[in-house]
């Protein structure tokens, strides 16, 4: 049996001006079982839009080889089509002047759907989505977690075999992110099998939801494995966070003899430092005489490393990062 | 999805049209200026024509032109451009607004080939320029005793539909345009001003050796030579058959311009990865 999702050695690389070039892609390869949930995750800028969007065909690589359940996406892209269904993040891809229901009604018609099937099939994906009460209201006056939950309810009308959802909980209230994960595990990949590849920068995200994982950075997988795979394979029990006021440069702390990665992730206006050592006890003393004389201590945690742990450790990059920086 | 493609392809048509007419009803003002437009639009044409010839009829026009009606003249001239210029900016256009919409990538990424989305658009740009005609010819009839009679109609649909058929099939390629280049205000108001200078909308391109050369290449040319001939002339000048054959031939040129303009450039921008960019 083919697999869901197969990418081989894809490489995606974007003009910009005055004669420059961005890899995005830079060599993907990744196989992706029927029914499994695939996480892909990475900071922005990494190249996970980019390769949704390969396989999506919105985007064609410049090499390389994508085959959706044995189809090449690219020579057999209209019968492709008819097996993906997309959602991406945003609060702008549905049409505002139109209904829910009516927006529906015309992505229906672009499936070749039966009108009557159509009908149905839209009534139960409002009614399954809780949608019922706004359905026939403008999308304009929906909130931003009515919006995706429109939009979840698009890419599933046609029952596609495979899901691509692009960040798909970025922007919205915990509680309707809570919805949407729920609902992507319980109801999508459990109950109706569906394959889907998710991604995300958020590591909580990906550690409850995700079958697997592949970390992407600069366009290139640099981990793949479980999330328990992941965090088993870190040689640190414990992650050293310290929480601190203001700017400071942690290259002393790098070059202390018993560390061994050193991140930074700025975070509304607090910066997190963590430290990775063997043991957190044998550099806490000598980390904190080092911040002390450069800025405010806020608090101190010894914790268990998480996905965001792991990603730096492979990367020396915080999923948080912008495209560009890097601290190692 | 047990229907044959071309019912299927059918119902995107019309779904497509449906939508824009839905999006279109809800700006309010939008109805009241379409509503307006048809009865006020002939204003100028009748001031311009008062203050240059003195009155409808002008014998220097009919040494130029064959006709002394000049206002009649300019009047078909106007309401043949109203169908061109609704195909220039609704469909040329469209592919913008499904951009600013957010929605583009999710016409693309259906099984539906764009193209067919394209005449939904069409179709709904065609309803409207149509509406507005018969409302324009009312007015030219009731008020302007320009001579439409319904003999005269039923050839005059025939060129109608032999110029559209080509000029919508441009204004598709133009849509594949709009993909690459993200600007297209600028694009459509110079092919306006073109159409206007090298085709006898508002005058006879017989007016200077340029204008006139380069007129026999644009089908809007043949189009209104056609429906004034129909219209206006009791003794043709130009053999009917003749610019029919001249439509057909430029139809099957556009057609494939048209298409391979579209499907070209849409690969290209899927190439580049700008596809939704504004």
């Amino acid at each position: 049996m083919p697999a869901a999702i197969e990418i081989n050695s894809v490489r995606k690389t974007f003009k910009k001006r005055r004669g420059k070039t961005t890899k995005a892609l830079d060599g993907v390869s990744l196989v992706i079982e029927e029914g499994e949930l695939f996480g892909l995750l990475g900071p922005n800028g990494a190249g996970k839009t980019t390769l949704v969007r390969c396989i999506a065909t919105l985007l064609i690589p410049d090499q390389g080889k994508i085959r959706l359940l044995g189809r090449d996406v690219f020579r057999h892209q209209l019968l492709v089509r008819r097996d993906i269904g997309l959602v991406t993040s945003g609060e702008r891809t549905l049409y505002w002047k139109l209904s829910g229901w009516d927006n529906l009604k015309f992505f229906s018609a672009l499936y070749g759907m039966d009108p009557r099937q159509a009908e149905k099939r839209i009534d139960f994906l409002i009614d399954l989505l809780g949608l019922n009460e706004f359905s026939r209201d403008r999308v304009e006056r929906y909130s931003s977690g009515m919006r995706q939950k429109l939009s979840l309810a698009r890419a599933l009308l046609h029952d596609p075999k495979i899901l691509l959802l692009d960040e798909p909980t970025l922007g919205l209230d915990p509680q309707f992110s809570r919805f949407i994960r729920n609902f992507i595990r319980q109801d999508l990949n459990q109950k109706d099998k569906k394959t889907i590849l998710m991604t995300t920068h958020y590591m909580d995200e990906a550690d409850e939801l995700c079958d697997r994982i592949a970390f992407i950075d600069r366009g290139v997988i640099v981990g793949l494995d479980t999330p328990s795979g992941f965090k088993r394979a870190i040689p640190h029990e414990e992650i050293l966070e310290l929480k601190c006021q203001g700017l400071f440069d942690a290259t002393s702390i790098e070059k202390m003899s018993r560390v061994e990665k050193v991140s930074l992730v700025h975070e509304n206006g607090i910066v997190i430092l963590k430290v990775m050592a063997q043991r957190s006890e044998d550099v806490l003393s000598d980390v904190i005489r080092d911040l002390s004389a450069k800025t405010k201590i806020l608090s101190i945690n010894v914790k268990e490393p998480t996905l965001e742990d792991v990603f730096i450790y492979y990367t020396g990059r915080s999923l948080k990062d912008e495209p560009g920086s890097h601290h190692e | 999805m047990s229907s044959t493609p071309l019912a299927n392809n059918l119902r995107v048509i019309i779904a497509e049209a449906v939508k824009m007419w839905r999006v279109w009803r809800t700006y309010k003002i939008l109805i009241v200026f379409w509503g307006i437009f048809p009865l006020l639009w002939v204003l100028p044409f009748v001031f311009q024509g008062r203050a240059l010839v003195g009155g409808l009829a002008s014998a220097n026009f009919k040494n130029l032109t064959g006709t002394e009606y000049y206002l009649p003249y300019i009047l078909i001239g106007a309401m043949v451009s109203t169908y061109v210029f609704s195909g220039l900016w609704g469909i040329g256009n469209s592919l913008r607004e499904e951009t600013y919409w957010g929605t583009l990538e999710y016409i693309i990424i259906s099984p539906t080939n764009p193209i067919v989305v394209l005449l939904g658009k069409v179709l709904s740009e065609f309803v409207y320029a149509t509406a507005t005609v018969i409302f324009q010819g009312l007015v030219c009839v009731l008020f302007f005793g320009v001579p439409i009679t319904l003999a005269k109609i039923l050839p005059i649909m025939l060129i109608i539909a032999l110029l559209l058929i080509g000029f919508y099939s441009l204004a598709i390629g133009f849509a594949g345009l709009t993909l690459l280049i993200k600007e297209t205000h600028g694009l459509v108001r110079t092919m306006e001003w073109f159409f206007f200078l090298f085709s006898p909308i508002r005058y006879p391109v017989e007016i200077n050796p340029i204008t006139k050369f380069v007129s026999m290449f644009i089908p809007l040319t043949y189009a209104l030579v056609a429906i004034r001939m129909i219209v206006l002339f009791r003794q043709p000048g130009v053999s009917l058959w003749n610019v029919i054959l001249i439509l057909l031939l430029m139809d099957v040129a556009s057609m494939l311009v048209g298409y391979i303009t579209f499907t070209q450039l849409e690969l290209r921008t899927r190439r580049a990865g700008t596809i939704s960019m504004h």
